[in-house]
């Protein structure tokens, strides 16, 4: 008897790996980044991403020309495509959001301290003056499938443009009948279901202070983002200046934050936010937090402090060095 | 199947079966699968050495069956029915190496293997291999429980050699 | 036929190794603050209980029945179940042992383990 039960088990296992999606993976490099794929199923599903991530990028580059971007920028208004229409309108959303903490237009400000270049300098206040003037999310005139630009003003959706495309690859996926997929675009994951023996992605979450990560997120069917200032930095006269700037100063963002990690369903939503709340600080973020339902925090303080949202309760954990700290639960109320 | 021999073993398959809902009824000595007095084995013990094997056995799967139904727990049929027939086996083996009076050795031996053909169960069932870790429990509990019930079962078999003559 | 006390040895021999080797387990420590919930085999929910900072309840829902599970910072049991026997509720906390918690009736495993490794990073 047992040894039926055995051969009964012995082939069930066999079968079940059979009749197993296989594992495909793919390195893409686009959009100043890698983007790494992962999905169960056929080869042809990396095809479909891959598709999907040129044509992004050839509409979407600030620097491609012919791109709608591109063109938008250059010529200060520009016919666009549906799709890039879209995410235009959910970018604005997101800046309109945040209070401009998150500002589609601040890339002349970026392109002047030369992160778009790598050849880094901190500007002059009158340059910063005068930049900032350029920077008005509201001025984006958006209509009929065109847009419009006032004089000397520059969009780059480089803050969106990877959540959008995490929504639109797993999107793709799900309609193909994909149930489990992995997606890093560069730092910005989307977790599509669990993996295939049905636990969850494990996303670890940048120590901002060093290397490693400081924590896990348990993912499954959501994006994860993180922002931080060591992403991309430089360093002049003893002080450290990172990339991610502040709209309404023109300067590197000081919030007390080290780094943001939003969870949530939407990537578009996420990888904005990320950017908008290192800009806020704990507070404002906290605030924006406790009015919508749709997203879930990690937020590093400078201090080394991590804080989480109590919706993230029972999916994070602190690994490493971190084991020991401390986790703040943010909750509602 | 004479008619006293049907009435003989369905009396005890009843008892075995009373022992066993009665010990459902206790608590748990140790929050551990498995871990149990095992007191219907008693009767299984005392079938064996006064009826012979086949008796023994019909008496065995019927009480493993009908408790099963009757705790309306199924899905421990499985455990019960792999500890049940291998600790059967242990004893019909024991049995051809045993006088008499040490009968209650072969109850040891069984309630170990019972022990054993439950975790081996479990593990197969739950695809865990490290329910092992029990294994040692198990053993212990299985030679301390498995005295109770021989040493019992061999002062039945000895007051009830004439009752249950064939 | 061998003598009773041959029987006698063999058996506490078999007593003592297996006592050493229960107590021998229960105090090797699991070596890991992570527990994996299982369901037939299959990883259903993974916790880190050091992350866990607050008791934290759910419920894990097979098609054999249902156990709420509850875990504090550092230790997790199951607190309710409508298994027929209830062992894995009685089991109590599991913390810090190599000895998982078992519904047999759910088929249902819980036990601690190390760190996993992640799949992606972001930042």
């Amino acid at each position: 008897m047992k040894r039926t039960l055995f051969l009964i088990l012995t082939l069930a296992l066999l079968l079940a790996s059979c009749a197993a999606p296989v594992k495909r993976t793919d390195t893409v490099f686009a959009m100043d980044t890698v983007m790494e794929l992962t999905v169960y199923g056929d080869e042809a599903l990396l095809e479909d991403a891959r598709d999907v991530i040129t044509d992004m990028e050839s509409r979407l580059s600030v620097t491609l020309e012919g791109s709608e971007i591109n063109a938008l920028n250059s010529h200060g208004s520009a016919a666009l495509s549906p799709d890039t229409v879209k995410l235009l309108e959910g970018a604005l959303e997101l800046c309109a959001l945040t209070g401009g903490a998150l500002d589609i237009t601040v890339y002349p400000l970026v392109r002047a301290w030369g992160f778009t270049t790598g050849e880094y300098r901190v500007p002059g206040e009158d340059e910063i003056a005068g930049l900032l003037e350029r920077v008005d999310y509201n001025a984006v005139a958006l209509g009929d499938g065109e847009a419009r630009l006032p004089e000397g003003a520059m969009v780059d959706l480089g803050a969106v443009a990877k959540g959008y495309l995490d929504d639109a690859i797993a999107g793709l996926w799900r309609e193909e009948g994909v149930k489990s997929g992995l997606l890093n675009l560069g730092g910005s994951v989307y977790a599509l279901g669990g993996k295939p023996d049905g636990s969850a992605w494990r996303v670890g979450v940048r120590d901002p202070f060093g290397s490693g990560y400081l924590g896990v997120i348990e993912a499954r069917d959501v994006a994860v983002v993180t922002s931080g200032g060591y992403e991309r930095y430089f360093e002049q006269d003893g002080r450290t200046y990172w990339h991610i700037l502040d709209p309404k100063t023109g300067f590197p963002a000081d919030s007390g934050l080290s780094s943001v990690t939003v969870v949530g369903q939407e990537g578009l939503l996420c990888d904005g936010l990320s950017t908008a709340l290192f800009v806020m600080g704990l507070d404002a973020a906290t605030e924006l937090w406790r009015g919508r339902t749709d997203f879930d925090l990690v937020l590093v303080t400078s201090g080394g402090e991590v804080y989480i949202t109590d919706g993230l309760e029972s999916v994070f954990s602190l690994s490493g060095s971190y084991k020991d700290k401390e986790v703040k639960v943010i909750r509602r109320g | 199947m004479g008619i006293k021999r049907l009435a003989r073993d369905a009396v005890l398959t009843a008892a075995a079966l009373t022992i066993f809902i009665v010990e459902l009824q206790l608590p748990e000595l140790v929050p551990i699968p498995g871990v149990k007095l095992g007191l219907a084995n008693i009767v299984t013990v005392t079938a064996l050495f006064t009826l012979g094997a086949p008796d023994a056995l019909a008496i065995l799967l019927c009480r493993i069956l009908l408790g099963s139904l009757f705790a309306g727990n199924l899905m421990a049929l499985l455990y019960s029915l792999s500890g049940g027939l291998l600790s059967f086996a242990v004893l019909l083996l024991m049995r051809k190496l045993l006088t008499k009076k040490q009968l209650w050795v072969a109850s040891v031996f069984a309630a170990m293997a019972h022990n054993l053909g439950q975790i081996a169960a479990a593990i197969l069932v739950t695809s865990t291999p490290s329910l092992l870790v029990y294994l040692p429990v198990l053993t212990v509990s299985g030679i301390v429980t498995g005295l109770f019930t021989g040493l019992t079962a061999q002062y039945a078999v000895g007051r009830l050699k004439n009752v249950l003559k064939k | 036929m061998a003598k009773t006390g041959t029987w006698v040895t063999i058996i506490l021999v078999l007593l003592v190794l297996a006592i050493a080797a229960s107590l021998f387990l229960r105090l090797r420590p699991a070596g890991g603050t992570i527990a994996e919930i299982y369901v037939d085999g299959r990883l259903e929910r993974r916790v880190d209980l050091s992350g866990v900072t607050v008791p934290t309840r759910f419920t894990v829902e097979t098609e054999r029945g249902v156990n709420v599970i509850l875990c504090e910072p550092g230790r997790i049991r199951v607190e309710s179940a409508d298994c027929p026997d209830k062992v894995c509720v009685d089991f109590g906390w599991l913390q810090d042992s190599a000895a998982p918690i078992v519904c047999l009736p759910h088929r249902l495993v819980i036990k601690l383990t190390g760190d996993a490794p992640i799949d992606a990073e972001v930042g």
